[in-house]
């Protein structure tokens, strides 16, 4: 009995002043990750500790590493716009054929069947893709945040109309849409592709962020704002939002890995980029008859948008669990 | 070391030898931020018939040790020493053989009645799956036993019953049908983990009566585990009070409720608030001193509040209120849940409109304001929520959580803000290192403390409390109530003070209003009120209140059985037939479970 | 409850017609329906050019042939469709009738596959959280969700039909492939019943036991090229699937649904006998599908009669083997007629095609045609769709596992199977119903581009021709299917979620 530490008279000592705050079964089981390492001082924001998590996910960290060279190479290696690559060879010009363009030191993603340095070619579709997916990623998500946050909060009409609007867009095949919006589009070159790509995919995200502010518009701290006078945008903005960060990151993540799928398939359609722009998607499409022929003109591309958005989808993953840590059990 | 006195002569009823006993039990979990070590070597045991109280606050463990004696710990638990259950070693079963014992010699009541049945199978599946399982009765025999073991536990209608689903009982229906699964296979020891907690008060005593029956009539030992000593006082034979893993004392209810030996239980009882006590048990409460023809800080009149809800008619939340609260008055607006208390405060507030009917602040009208009138009208009113885990923005550290009223109708400087900040935190006796923490770093009554500080930032006429201390450990509460008296008494601030607790109410409010179903009951002074109560649901309300003290529980037990047979209802209890046999296993139509069966079991525990 | 379908509909009708207009509005302005005509050389190109004006109506303002586009299609009520003419001067509605039912086909059989293979992987997975299992098949999931579909396609042509032809025209495995093959069959099994390292290696070794010599034997009777499967054989398989059906449902112990399943596989093998010369004889789909709703009565019969006490179980039991009876007795019909079909067809699966053109077999031989045609798309279809339902199911599987209500189940005694398949996975089947509904719309998308990978002439061919030409009618015929599909499976989606959750009904 005498190894009661704490006997001061002060008895909120008993709480635990900085750790788990329960150590009941099932806190435990759920991994009681909100805490911070014990005897540790240092502070942590929720952004901090969702950072730490993250960096715990092997897979994630390992993606993150791969897309940031993929990126990285794609950018620098044949330079974009006027600003040149360290790569010798431009992805216009028609070199002699070595053989039959399997690849080779000097090319080596092989060359196409009229003698273009297929790697050029290869890191010029991937940064179109690149492009484009990430706008598009961004321009979803924004749209997708505000009409999901503006129809959780205000409820009432102005829900109703955002979400039958939201239906109208989901009930049309997304290939469809983006097909014809594609099609309009093709002429402004990647950046309308972008735009009207990014405004038909924002719809699934809509619908979760509704859904999370429809719950923590009813959480006691989005309350005691409201009755202190906290005025809506303040309260959207600086309340309900942040805490519902980690849907709209992880949802962000995933749109940018469909949207690089989707890019893909448009173009593979002849709905998407048009020539003499060049995507992932269309070098596919262009040579997916060379598969037994030139394997090599079939492989490297594909394999470059497989490794993107796997890439992309396991960050996600990563950030889903760092965001919402109660199926990250501890490991035994 | 902790040690057990076991020598300690047993009630009467505790007879032969003990059904559940923990030896030198010893619990460590390993989480990914190091070892927590749980349950530090603890020695208990519970006899036939006889009921134990595991007492502690939050993280204390006792639950981790009641989870022990069913095998259902995560699997990142390390558990040592010896859990017995009757002649079985529970540690040492493999998961047949614990499968075999869960149900049939040991079973559990859980907190919350809602998440503890599967909401999508029936009543009746969920009380015969169990019977069949452990082979007591099959197909009709099973259906009628289970609307015997219904009527047994004071449900009507139990062949009706046993075909709806959780969602359409009360919540003391379903936990007495948690309590029949339970008995279902007749254990010889049940352990209740905080049954009542979730409960209302009328409806945690009678739960408590029926178990008190169980134990009497079925001979049953009970662990039961809570933090409530009003609840140990009514039920226990034997307490056990554990703090961080460790039993610091135990011996019987009279012993350790009436004198205390160890430090920690002397805090522990006298900061639970004794209803019938009065004012002064955590500091004095400052007298009104507002004149009466002073305006009200809160008046509400003929207030109506209705939920229109898609589908189904319109729902009277609240009908025909009439309530005022004067300057410094502190007004406690007590109720069970589903009477409308805290949707009038939300009312209040201006959350929530009125359907008809007036809400006044200091004579201004809510419901005529709009803009920036509105706005400025709020700033006169604070508000502190009940759970403390949502109360609190978890992105914005403590200093800017406070000081948002501050930027919200644009007062100060960052360097006046701050000022107030930290003059805040020490009001509520917080240290000012807290400033630049987050939410999730503090402990539960330092998150409601920090509730306070953000209520009282713009010096509020009005506050509202919903439920303020509801969701602390009992020594927290205390600590926390006696920071409100104090600022209360320096601040000045009007009070609507929901709670559903009338020991809380009894010690800090001036005037009392009880609500029932949407309308008010009974208000008046709060001597009047809760302790001369006129009206008969007001009496219910505080024979049902339990105190912590034994002897004078069980006196306002007696009284309230008597009221009970003076109002012409019965007492709860567990109607047991005068031929009730014991339900005994018998050989089942097969023979043991396969290995296509099995191959999934290996996946438990 | 009633009510409420009613609204939903209604709701949904109204957000149809809403996306129609969108739909129709961008696809008339989505390019120049004249431009081919405008670059051609043709002498009579001002004549065609107004030919086609007035075909397509050009000169009328977009509202009215909105307008009546619509009222062809609401005539759809009254008896009397019309969708419009192709650019062409086809009748939409005949071309689609055509298309929705190939692609119908080929989608219904991808979602179903996918729900079942999906959800079970989500089980498992869940189960065996953080094993090497779950492991792998979260990142196959990911691999699957992240592959273009069109290339992935290419890969299937060259190594699953090309390479499958070619050894089909000897069908004998060479002794390392039936090596490897069963090395990794025990490998997988060890790792999904996971157990002791003793049970792993027990199973692991059997099942590479099993494989290798059945792969020897089968080599030996040349049974690639001419298999049989036979009465016995549909009698142990189907008796065997009985018992495993019975033991996840509600374990063996209840010898009553034990017996009911067991039952159903005889009288199924019976009937397979008494029904063996209509089936061979004269088969038609008639024929097929009375036999088939026969099965299910009859087999919830038998659930009824033997079930007693557990009679909602036992009928649960005895009708998903009925169904597993009556697919294993179509699939020994199919494995018969398979030598006859090789000489029909000696490269059974081509790349191309969703029947080969003017394919000359009885009834039966059609029915392998068709199916070698779809194995393909549906199996790439199915995939993106397995990884999404996968990783939907293990989520909602470990959320509903981490309830109350599991570990009262738990503390009452249940086995982890009862607790799992009762308690959790109803629970946990809520949610994914949401999500197969939506996931029904982007396998749609899915479909467009298979059909045309494989040369299917579905409702992907005529939305993209449609497209291509800026020619409404039929854009909007695919829309229309599409669309009405994706309201259907909501409301199949809603009725199941009102199945599956009693707080919903009303």
């Amino acid at each position: 009995m005498s190894d009661i530490r704490n006997s001061n008279p002060d008895g909120e000592d008993y709480e635990p002043q900085i750790g788990p705050a329960s150590t009941d079964a099932v806190g435990l089981a759920a991994g009681g990750s909100a805490a911070p390492l014990p005897g540790e001082d240092k502070s942590y924001s929720q952004g901090q500790l969702v950072a730490r998590r993250f960096f715990r996910h092997r897979g994630a960290i390992t993606s993150m590493i791969v897309l940031g060279v993929i990126i990285v190479v794609a950018f620098t290696s044949i330079g974009i716009g006027p600003i040149p690559g360290w790569w010798p060879k431009d992805y216009t010009l028609q070199y002699d054929k070595i053989g039959d363009g399997a690849p080779t030191w000097e090319y080596p993603f092989g060359q196409d069947t009229g003698g273009k340095d297929y790697f050029s070619l290869v890191m010029r579709g991937t940064q179109f893709s690149l492009i484009i997916a990430f706008a598009v990623g961004i321009i979803s998500t924004v749209v997708g945040t505000l009409i999901g946050a503006l129809a959780g909060f205000y409820r009432g009409w102005i829900e109703a109309i955002l979400m039958r609007i939201t239906d109208v867009f989901i009930i049309i095949p997304l290939l469809a849409v983006a097909a014809v919006l594609g099609r309009m589009a093709g002429d402004s070159g990647i950046w309308g592709l972008a735009l009207v790509l990014g405004l038909v995919t924002w719809t699934s995200l809509a619908r979760l962020v509704r859904g999370e502010v429809l719950s923590l518009r009813e959480r006691d701290f989005v309350l005691a704002a409201q009755a202190v006078g906290t005025g809506a945008w303040r309260i959207i903005t600086k309340h309900v939002l942040p805490s519902a960060v980690g849907v709209i990151i992880v949802s962000a993540t995933l749109s940018i890995s469909s949207a690089i799928l989707l890019e893909t398939s448009l173009s593979y359609l002849g709905f998407g980029v048009q020539p003499p722009d060049t995507s992932l998607g269309t070098l596919i499409s262009e040579y997916q008859a060379a598969f037994t022929t030139r394997p090599w003109l079939f492989w490297w591309p594909g394999i470059m948008i497989l490794t993107i958005a796997l890439c992309v989808n396991f960050i996600g993953d990563g950030l889903r669990d760092a965001f919402d840590p109660r199926q990250n059990r501890t490991k035994d | 070391m902790t040690t057990l006195d076991i020598s300690t002569p047993g009630p009467a009823s505790a007879t032969g030898d003990a059904v559940l006993s923990f030896e030198g039990l010893d619990v460590t979990f390993k989480t990914e931020f190091g070892d927590v070590h749980a349950v530090k070597g603890i020695d208990l045991e519970v006899r036939p018939g006889e009921v134990v109280a595991l007492v502690g606050e939050s993280g204390s463990g006792k639950s981790v040790t009641s989870m022990t004696a069913l095998g259902l710990l995560p699997r990142n638990a390390r558990i040592n020493g010896t859990v017995r259950v009757g002649d079985k070693t529970v540690n040492a079963l493999d998961g047949k053989a614990l499968r075999d014992m869960r149900g049939n010699d040991v079973a559990m009541v859980f907190q919350e009645p809602m998440t503890a049945l599967n909401p999508v199978l029936t009543i009746g599946d969920q009380l015969t799956e169990g019977l069949q399982l452990h082979g007591i009765a099959f197909g009709k025999q099973a259906t009628a036993r289970a609307a015997e073991l219904l009527a047994m536990v004071g449900i009507p209608e139990p062949e009706r019953r046993l075909k709806q689903y959780p969602h359409e009982l009360s919540g003391g229906q379903r936990q007495r049908v948690v309590i029949a699964m339970a008995i279902a296979c007749d254990p010889k020891v049940i352990i209740a983990d905080e049954p009542t907690t979730a409960l209302d008060v009328t409806v945690q005593a009678e739960i408590l009566d029926l178990l008190r029956s169980l134990k009497d009539k079925l001979n049953t030992g009970i662990l039961l585990i809570t933090h409530n000593m009003g609840v140990v006082a009514d039920m226990a034979d034997r307490v056990a009070v554990m703090l961080k893993g460790d039993l610091v004392e135990t011996g019987t209810a009279d012993q350790v409720l009436n004198h205390p030996r160890h430090e920690y239980t002397k805090r522990l009882l006298a900061a639970v608030p004794h209803l019938g006590a009065g004012p002064g048990q955590f500091g004095d409460v400052a007298a009104v001193t507002a004149a009466p023809e002073d305006l009200p800080a809160l008046d509400l009149r003929n207030l109506v509040i209705e939920y229109r809800r898609v589908g189904k008619p319109t729902f009277r939340a609240c009908d025909d209120i009439t309530l005022s609260v004067a300057q410094g008055e502190i007004v406690g607006l007590v109720g069970e849940s589903g009477s409308g208390k805290s949707t009038i405060a939300k009312c209040a507030l201006g959350l929530i409109p009125a359907a008809s009917g007036s809400v006044s602040l200091l004579g201004n009208d809510f419901r005529k304001m709009r803009g920036k009138e509105l706005k400025a009208m709020r700033r006169r009113i604070g508000v502190v929520f009940q759970d403390p885990a949502s109360s609190l923005n978890p992105r914005l550290p403590i200093g800017d959580v406070i000081a948002e009223p501050l930027v919200v109708h644009k007062e100060g400087d960052d360097k006046s803000r701050r000022r107030r900040v930290l003059e805040l935190l020490d009001a509520v006796e917080l240290p000012r290192s807290v400033y630049n923490r987050y939410p999730h770093e503090l402990s539960g009554g330092q998150r409601q403390r920090v509730s306070i500080a953000r209520a009282l930032t713009l010096d509020p006429e009005l506050l509202v409390a919903d439920e303020p201390t509801s969701a602390l450990d009992v020594s927290v509460q205390a600590n926390v109530l006696k920071m409100f008296t104090a600022l209360q008494e320096r601040y000045k601030f009007a009070c609507l003070f929901v709670s559903h607790d009338l020991a809380v109410i009894d010690l800090l409010a001036h005037r009392v209003v009880v609500l029932q179903n949407g309308r008010i009951v009974e208000q008046g002074p709060r001597e009047e009120v809760l302790h001369h109560p006129r009206e008969e649901y007001t009496q219910r309300l505080i024979a049902a209140a339990p105190v912590p003290e034994p002897l004078e529980q069980r006196r306002r037990r007696e009284a309230r059985h008597a009221l009970l047979a003076q109002l012409g209802d019965d007492v709860t209890e567990l109607h047991v037939e005068d031929d009730y046999e014991r339900p005994q296993p018998r050989q089942d139509e097969g023979g043991n479970a396969s290995g296509l069966g099995g191959f999934m079991t290996d996946a438990g525990n | 409850m009633l009510k409420f379908i009613l609204r939903r509909i209604g709701v949904s009708a109204l957000v149809l017609l809403g996306a129609s207009f969108l739909m129709y509005m961008l696809v008339i302005n989505s390019g120049d329906p004249l431009k081919d005509l405008r670059e051609s050389n043709a002498q009579n190109r001002e004549q065609l050019m107004a030919q086609r004006a007035e075909l397509l109506r050009l000169d009328d303002s977009p509202l009215e042939r909105y307008w009546d586009w619509l009222s062809g299609v609401l005539g759809c009520f009254t008896g009397n469709c019309d969708l419009g003419v192709t650019i062409n001067g086809v009748q939409v509605l005949g071309l689609t009738q055509q298309a929705a039912a190939s692609s119908l086909r080929l989608i219904t059989l991808a979602t179903l596959l996918a729900i079942v293979v999906g959800v079970a992987l989500g089980i498992l997975t869940a189960i065996r959280q953080y094993s090497g299992f779950d492991y792998t098949i979260t990142f196959s999931a990911f691999l699957f969700f992240s592959l273009p579909v069109f290339w992935a396609a290419t890969l299937l042509k060259e190594y699953a039909a090309i390479q499958y032809n070619n050894w089909i025209a000897v069908g004998q495995y060479a002794p390392w492939t039936i090596v490897i093959a069963a090395a990794v069959v025990g490998f997988v099994l060890q790792a999904v019943l996971g157990g002791s390292t003793r049970r792993r290696l027990v199973t692991a070794g059997s099942a590479f036991a099993f494989v290798a010599v059945v792969m020897f034997v089968f080599n030996a009777l040349n049974w690639w090229r001419e298999p049989t499967f036979g009465l016995a054989g549909v009698l142990v398989v189907s008796g065997a699937a009985g018992v495993l059906v019975t033991a996840l449902v509600t374990g063996l112990r209840n010898r009553r649904v034990l017996y009911a399943a067991l039952t159903t596989t005889v009288v199924g093998v019976v009937a397979y006998l008494a029904f063996a010369p209509l089936l061979v004889n004269q088969p038609s789909w008639l024929l097929l599908a009375g036999l088939f709703v026969l099965t299910l009565l009859v087999s919830a019969g038998i659930g009824a009669a033997w079930g007693g006490f557990s009679r909602r179980q036992a009928v649960l039991v005895t009708l998903v083997t009925g169904v597993i009876t009556s697919l294993l007795v179509v699939g020994d019909i199919l494995i018969a007629n398979w030598a006859s079909f090789l000489g029909l067809k000696s490269r059974p699966i081509s790349t191309i095609g969703s029947q080969t053109p003017n394919f000359t077999g009885d009834f039966w031989e059609r029915v392998l045609d068709m199916g070698t045609q779809i194995i393909l798309p549906t199996v790439l279809l199915t995939l993106v769709s397995v990884a999404t339902h996968s990783r939907y199911t293990r989520s909602s599987m470990l959320e509903t596992l981490n309830q109350d209500y599991v570990r009262t189940a738990r503390s009452k005694g249940l086995s982890e199977r009862e607790v799992i398949v009762k308690h959790a996975f109803r629970n946990a089947l809520i949610p994914i119903t949401t999500i197969v509904a939506f996931d029904f719309a982007a396998l749609i998308g899915g479909a467009v581009i298979t059909e045309q990978v494989f040369g299917w002439k579905g409702m992907g061919a005529l939305f993209q021709d449609g497209l291509n030409a800026v020619d409404p009618a039929p854009v909007m015929a695919f829309f229309l299917v599409t669309g009405v599909a994706a309201v259907l499976m909501n409301l199949v989606a809603d009725l199941a979620y009102a199945a599956l959750d009693p707080r919903i009904r009303r």
